[in-house]
């Protein structure tokens, strides 16, 4: 359990980093917090020329609000995230998101990017990106730009990122006041990677019908999903337990191929999907116009 | 002489002892805690080689060829070994059943992925695994076994050809009139049950460093090695070497638990260290080498049981068939995990008659090995079962059956069907303290409207009977030699009147330094920080098992208070002498010694000490003047097995009785356990923050058995669990806080009255959570049969009740 032979490189800028990624001699990869890059360097399933570490890049590592966002450089720890009171209170979904990712010592050094870039299809940023409309900044040799996380995750531990990119910041659109969200898994034990999961947002309209509603599900697919038609079901309807059983059941049936592993059948995964959109939706639209939160 | 061993506290020398049952904080601990302690990785020799193994990818292949000149060639690697070197060094492995070893790395076949097939030492890790991608292996492979049913077959794949079959015993016990009773019942209950494999998992994989000495043959071995005597034994008669040119020296290490396992990892660093010229060699399993092909994995068993219940509700009989999968071979003490059961068959109950068809498999599947407990803990898991689908049967509540069927305290000395002698107990009593512990009565009512409500809640009671003092007689049955198991220690004073105690066991974590200098401080009075206890090698140290079967804290504390009494012995006669006067009239009490009464004839220990050593010339003329003595513990009138594995073998009876209650999300299936209560009774406790620390842990793995963890392969024999993302053994947060009530009946055959108990808790907590989750089910008609009992199995079983589908399929019937 050593890595194969590579080098390692510490830039201190982005523009450094970038470079030293697109080092046309030899392949490089990035690393951020190692919680995913190193067990695979060490089984040798990656087998990199050289890691470009971006500990000491400069500017990557901010969590603040602008215009409505909250913005998270690559390189802020999930605990960073975790005892941010302005994720907390601006973002609280993004803030329970993180409090179900492994362990506090995962979280130590696991960053925000990491867990974007990694892709992991039971994780739960990605999840919570998608469902929130967040948005990712990267930067490569031809400039910066910016990617919707509903276009980011493309395939299983595939992003957008082109080789030689770097994930420099993930966007979260703040929660107004009034929406409802909730945020549920299920695992084996806690901090395990979910068999599934789900990230839900819901608005009340003036006279109470559920509007704009939005779905994600993770640890089903190979990438975390939108169900839209579980959304549509729900949208101008007045919140129940019928109407959410029933979007349940209708996202977890849009599911194309539930991933199965030693944990939970797709049959299972299926059917825990359709259980935890169901009692998301019914904690979101509780929370829903209750500005406080909770 | 014959030296008396005090049986109970108040026989020591010493009115008023401090420390023995008192909760003394473990004295290894701070050094341990902070790594003070040298564990095998921080070992570092001059001129050390690390060793990296290269395994099979394959469960069952042939090897057509091996080239390994490339990583010959490689600068740093100092050297390469094959099955063709173990050809050459090596015996073929000692098994249980006989005939079912082999050598390693492997020669001609590998039998599964995994195993060993070559190795390289080069001057670092990163070098040794580099040159293991240059080894080019030519396998043919061949078709798997994965299933023990199917290897049972005609015409099924073979794990090892020669012996024809894939069956490496097949043994029917009978004790008592068992179809008498099962004739005549007035019920039957039959049931089938899957334990999945579980296994070991100390914090610590092992390792080890290996100086094999290529002209003088000298072999020395260090490592996290958990009975140091016992593993240099194995490797002399490996390597047909004289036992004693192997010299261990067993570092401490971090936990084992049975999973240190070890011989093949040190044979392989051995005879890499006589290629190199004899260079220290150095090997760390790492985790997923643990996982997959290390001492890890144990009790992969498919039950049938039937348990007879006459009509006032007394278990008359008690039936098991057990296939038991053991994977590709018997190095692994798989078997002896199958026979152990023998020593508490029919558990706590008073069950006259019972039968074992036991059938002992090879598949290609990593050897099973020992782990806590060593068999018991899935029969108790199926005992327990039995006896609750009587009580819904009969209407009676649990509890109540269990205390009806109990052997009752007069009835000890009690010999039960299967051989074995339990020393004593006090098993009513054990029941009514967790029974109060945990509100029963209190705990039903709350079921009952929860149920009323619709949840799934159940209320589980489970009890188990603790074999302690590992002994070899148990083991008869599956080829084992029938010998007892010595533990010694060497008790010595220096000129100030300190102790030290020499021990041939390394630190494991269960506190057993601590005890030894509990012992001694009491026994002479002194306090507790003037005993040192030092570990010596095996050439030099007093014979030494170890820990193991829930032994060595009976059996070293019979060893040193062994010691104490011949060196208080020795030490009066110097005294007597001095004194001029006889030895019997020497009394040594309170950690002095004189003529009781005569407060001017009296000596301090220090005094007596620096006499002896500084003035031997004042001695009795031949007196030895060391202060010192060695005395060697075995168990006491032990007897051979007879033809159906009868024998008188485990000391010890320890009883728990263990109460869950738990709620399953009926939509998910998991299991919330909200309830933990548990009364024990392991004798005299000697320690009880060791004796809970034992039991902290023991329900920990039992949690892990009941509801995470298994080992699981494909088809193919492939291990799909092959890190601690997949075999998931529970954190402190799956770990439920319980409380603890204790009873204490001394046992009557050992020092002090303790009884073993580092098992404890495993044997009881599986079945416990088990009968929870059956009673929560029990209103929906279906039976949780396997374990663990995942949130995905209970799942189809609710929501395949819920359509009105039976989740036990028929097997089970009542016959009344
Ligand atoms: C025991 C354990 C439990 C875990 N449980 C969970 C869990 O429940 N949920 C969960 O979501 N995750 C879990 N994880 C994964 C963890 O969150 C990882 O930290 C995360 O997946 C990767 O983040 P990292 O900073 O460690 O990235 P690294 O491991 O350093 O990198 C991961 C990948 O991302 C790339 N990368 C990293 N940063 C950038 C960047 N800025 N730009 C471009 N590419 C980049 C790397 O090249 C690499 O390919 C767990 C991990 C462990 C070890």
């Amino acid at each position: 359990m050593k890595p194969a032979p590579l080098d390692h490189a510490a830039p201190t800028t982005v523009g450094e980093a970038v470079a030293l990624l697109n080092d046309p001699e030899r392949e490089a990869v990035a690393l951020a917090g190692g919680q995913s890059l190193m067990p695979m360097l060490n089984l040798r399933l990656a087998r990199p020329d050289l890691l470009v570490d971006l500990t000491r890049v400069e500017g990557l590592d901010h969590i603040r609000e602008s215009a409505g966002w909250i913005e998270m450089g690559a390189m802020a720890t999930k605990r960073a995230v975790e005892r941010s009171s302005l994720v907390r209170e601006r973002q609280p979904m993004w803030h329970e998101a993180t409090l179900q990712i492994g362990h506090p010592q995962i979280r130590n050094r696991g960053t925000v990017g990491g867990s974007m870039a990694q892709a992991d299809p039971a994780a739960e940023y990605p999840a919570a990106a998608v469902a929130l409309g967040a948005e990712v900044r990267a930067v490569g040799p031809s400039g910066e730009r910016t990617i919707p996380a509903t276009e980011f995750f493309l395939g299983y531990l595939t992003t957008a990122l082109a080789p030689g990119e770097i994930l420099t910041e993930v966007r979260v659109p703040v929660i107004p006041p009034g929406r409802g969200w909730a945020f549920r898994e299920v695992c084996r034990r806690h901090g395990d990677f979910a068999m599934a999961g789900t990230a839900v947002t819901v608005d009340l309209d003036a006279s109470g019908r559920c509007t704009a509603t939005r779905i994600a599900l993770f640890g089903v697919g190979p990438v975390p999903a939108r169900a839209v038609e579980a959304e549509k079901i729900v949208d101008g309807e007045a919140p129940g337990e019928e109407i959410f059983e029933r979007a349940g059941r209708a996202a977890a049936g849009a599911i194309d191929e539930p991933l199965a592993d030693v944990h939970a059948s797709a049959d299972y995964r299926r059917h825990l999907a359709a259980v935890l959109t169901g009692r998301a939706l019914a904690q979101a639209a509780t929370r829903a116009g209750r500005p406080e939160g909770s | 002489m014959t030296v008396e061993i005090p049986k109970r506290i108040d026989q020591l020398p010493n009115p008023e002892p401090r420390y023995i049952g008192k909760r003394v904080t473990r004295r290894e601990d701070a050094a341990l805690l902070t790594g003070r302690v040298e564990f095998i990785d921080d070992v570092a020799l001059p001129r050390m080689l690390h060793a990296a193994i290269l395994r099979s990818p394959f469960a069952h292949a042939r090897i057509r060829s091996i080239d390994t000149s490339e990583a010959e060639a490689m600068p740093g690697v100092e050297a390469v070994v094959t099955g063709a070197d173990a050809l050459r060094w090596q015996r073929v492995s000692g098994s249980s059943p006989d005939g079912w070893g082999g050598r390693c790395p492997a020669v001609e076949k590998v039998t599964f992925v995994g195993e060993p097939v070559a190795a390289v030492a080069a001057t670092s890790r990163y070098l040794a695994e580099d040159a293991l991608e240059r080894i080019e292996v030519d396998y043919e492979p061949l078709e798997p076994v994965v299933d023990p049913f199917a290897a049972m077959e005609e015409g099924s794949p073979l794990v090892m050809e020669a012996n024809g079959t894939n069956v490496m015993m097949h043994r029917v016990f009978t004790w008592g009139e068992v179809d008498e009773a099962f004739d005549t019942a007035a019920h039957v209950f039959t049931e089938r049950f899957r334990w999945n494999r579980v296994g070991a998992n100390p914090m610590e994989t092992f390792g080890t460093v290996c100086e094999w000495d290529p002209v003088t043959l000298e072999m020395t071995v260090r490592g996290a090695i958990q009975s140091a005597s016992f593993m240099g034994l194995g490797r002399a008669a490996t390597f047909g070497l004289p036992t004693n040119l192997v010299n261990v020296k067993a570092n401490a290490h971090g936990g084992s638990f049975g999973g240190k396992g070890g011989g093949r990892g040190i044979d392989i660093a051995a005879m890499l260290s006589r290629k190199a010229g004899g260079r220290p060699v150095k090997w760390i399993e790492d985790r997923v080498e643990y996982l997959t092909s290390g001492g890890s994995q144990a009790w992969d068993r498919h039950y049938e049981a039937a348990l007879a219940v006459d009509a006032d509700g007394r278990m008359t009989g008690f039936r098991v068939t057990l296939v038991d999968d053991l994977g590709a071979n018997g190095e692994g003490y798989g078997s002896i995990s199958a026979a152990k059961p023998l020593t508490a068959f029919t558990g706590p109950y008073t069950i006259p008659a019972a039968g074992y068809d036991l059938a002992l498999v090879a598949t290609n599947k990593l050897p099973s090995g020992p782990y806590r407990g060593m068999g018991p803990p899935p029969h108790f898991m199926v005992l327990e079962q039995l006896v609750d689908i009587a009580a819904r049967a009969l209407g009676v509540d649990p509890a109540e059956l269990r205390r009806r069927n109990f052997i009752p305290p007069e009835a000890f000395p009690y010999t039960i069907p299967s051989g074995n002698e339990y020393d004593s107990g006090s098993y009513e009593e054990v029941l009514d303290a967790a029974l109060a512990l945990a509100g029963y009565d209190d705990l039903l009512r709350w079921r009952d409207a929860a149920r009323a409500d619709g949840r799934l809640v159940g209320v589980g009671v489970a009890t188990a009977v603790e074999p302690g003092v590992f002994d070899w007689n148990a083991y008869a049955t599956v080829g084992l030699p029938q010998t007892g198991v010595p533990e010694g220690a060497t008790v010595s004073f220096d000129i100030r009147g300190c102790a030290t105690v020499r021990v041939g066991f390394a630190m494991e974590g269960q506190g057993q330094y601590t005890l030894v200098s509990q012992v001694v401080a009491d026994y002479f009075a002194l306090d507790i920080d003037s005993v040192r206890v030092i570990q010596l090698d095996t050439l030099a140290a007093p014979p030494s098992f170890g820990p193991g079967g829930s032994r060595l804290g009976v059996a070293i504390t019979g060893a040193v208070l062994g010691a104490c009494e011949r060196l208080a012995e020795k030490m009066r006669t110097v005294v007597a002498g001095l004194m001029q006067t006889t030895p019997e009239t020497i009394e040594l009490r309170g950690g002095r010694f004189g003529i009781p009464g005569v407060p001017e004839a009296q000596m301090s220990l220090a005094q007596v000490a620096g006499t002896m050593l500084a003035r031997s010339d004042l001695l009795p003329p031949g007196m030895d003047p060391l202060p010192e003595a060695t005395y060697v513990w075995t168990a006491p009138d032990r007897t051979p097995a007879d033809e159906m594995g009868r024998a008188k073998s485990y000391l010890t009876a320890a009883q728990a009785v263990h109460v869950v209650a738990v709620e399953i999300d009926p939509d998910t299936g998991q299991v919330e356990i909200v309830k933990y209560a548990l009364a024990d009774d392991c004798g005299t406790r000697l320690n009880p923050v060791v004796v809970e620390g034992q039991t902290d842990g023991g329900i920990a793995q039992g949690i892990g058995a009941a509801l995470y963890e298994q080992y699981v392969y494909d088809d193919e024999g492939q291990p799909l669990t092959a890190s601690f993302m997949d075999y998931l053994i529970p954190t402190i947060a799956e770990v439920p806080r319980s409380d603890k009530a204790a009873v204490v009946t001394p046992s009557p055959f050992t020092a002090l009255g303790a009884k073993g108990c580092g098992e404890g808790a495993i044997h009881t907590t599986p079945a416990a959570v088990m009968c929870a989750i059956n009673d929560a089910l029990a209103p929906l008609g279906v039976r949780a049969r396997e374990t663990p009992a995942t949130p995905e199995r209970l799942w189809r079983l609710i929501s395949g009740a819920g359509v009105g589908a039976s989740g036990s399929t028929g097997e089970e019937r009542e016959q009344s």
